[in-house]
């Protein structure tokens, strides 16, 4: 089966999807083999993984008083 | 006694097993709702909200999937109500244009993870997000943040697998392109 050669601007519109998917697929494997030769598309790989990481730790604690609040709320005092 | 046990008493009116649900989820549910919403106040009325939702139609819960799921959908369901009653005013992201810009700020290499510690990016990664339409800003954190499957996702926000990652990659090219260009000043 012949596989077109890819772009950089495939490589960015469907890059997301190799992040935490199916890695073996023809497409995917081809990007893998893109990412290794291309700066521009590598660069843009490690970003939106760290796009994701950032969020991913920014979490908040529970306001102090909030939990009984939220127990008077449902009467559940 | 075990989660599905807690569940089955909540079920039956125990009041007690009601608070312990409360206790174990109420954390989870808080910071998802503050991540939809980005502002403490809303995120508590948002947790309040969601599980009276919870204790008056537990009886419907069939245990097919997990509770953390089933307050997922309730929490999503809530901000986005809200979120329609307000008309969200959010930049459009269902043109591709511009959408996949590869310049690479130097700040990524250099910024350090610790968001929790980091104020500067904790702003701007509250700035990229809010300016994101909810319908996308669910999907990106049920799938990315939080962990869910696609299947899930997508039933959690009534939206085909195909229509997810479509959601997905647009949500991720945006929120990249955002924080860059913030990276750049």
């Amino acid at each position: 089966m012949k596989i077109e050669k890819i772009t950089c601007k495939d490589v960015m519109s469907h890059i997301c999807e190799s992040l935490g998917e199916d890695l073996d697929s023809p497409k995917c494997i081809e990007i893998k083999n893109h990412l290794d030769e291309c700066p521009d598309c590598s660069n843009y790989f490690k970003s939106v993984e760290k796009t994701i990481d950032f969020y991913k730790k920014y979490n908040v604690e529970l306001p102090p008083d909030a939990h009984n609040k939220l127990i008077d709320f449902l009467g559940l005092g | 006694m075990d989660e599905q046990q807690i569940i089955e008493s909540a079920k039956n009116g125990d009041r007690n097993a009601m608070s312990e649900l409360v206790k174990l989820y109420e954390k989870t549910v808080y910071n998802f709702a503050f991540k939809i919403c980005r502002d403490s106040l809303k995120a508590e009325n948002i947790m309040q909200e969601t599980f009276l939702s919870m204790i008056k139609s537990l009886h419907q819960f069939d245990g097919k999937s997990k509770l953390s799921t089933w307050l997922y959908r309730i929490v999503a369901n809530h901000c986005l109500m809200e979120a329609r009653k307000k008309k969200y005013e959010s930049i459009s992201i269902d043109e591709d244009d511009g959408l996949y810009d590869s310049s690479y700020a130097a700040g990524w290499d250099s910024v350090p993870t610790n968001v929790v510690e980091n104020s500067e990016l904790k702003n701007i990664l509250d700035e990229a997000i809010q300016k994101l339409s909810p319908d996308y800003r669910v999907v990106f954190l049920l799938r990315d943040v939080e962990g869910l499957s696609t299947e899930e996702t997508g039933k959690i926000t009534e939206l085909s697998v195909p229509a997810v990652k479509s959601r997905l990659h647009r949500a991720r090219a945006f929120l990249r392109k955002e924080i860059n260009k913030a990276f750049q000043k």
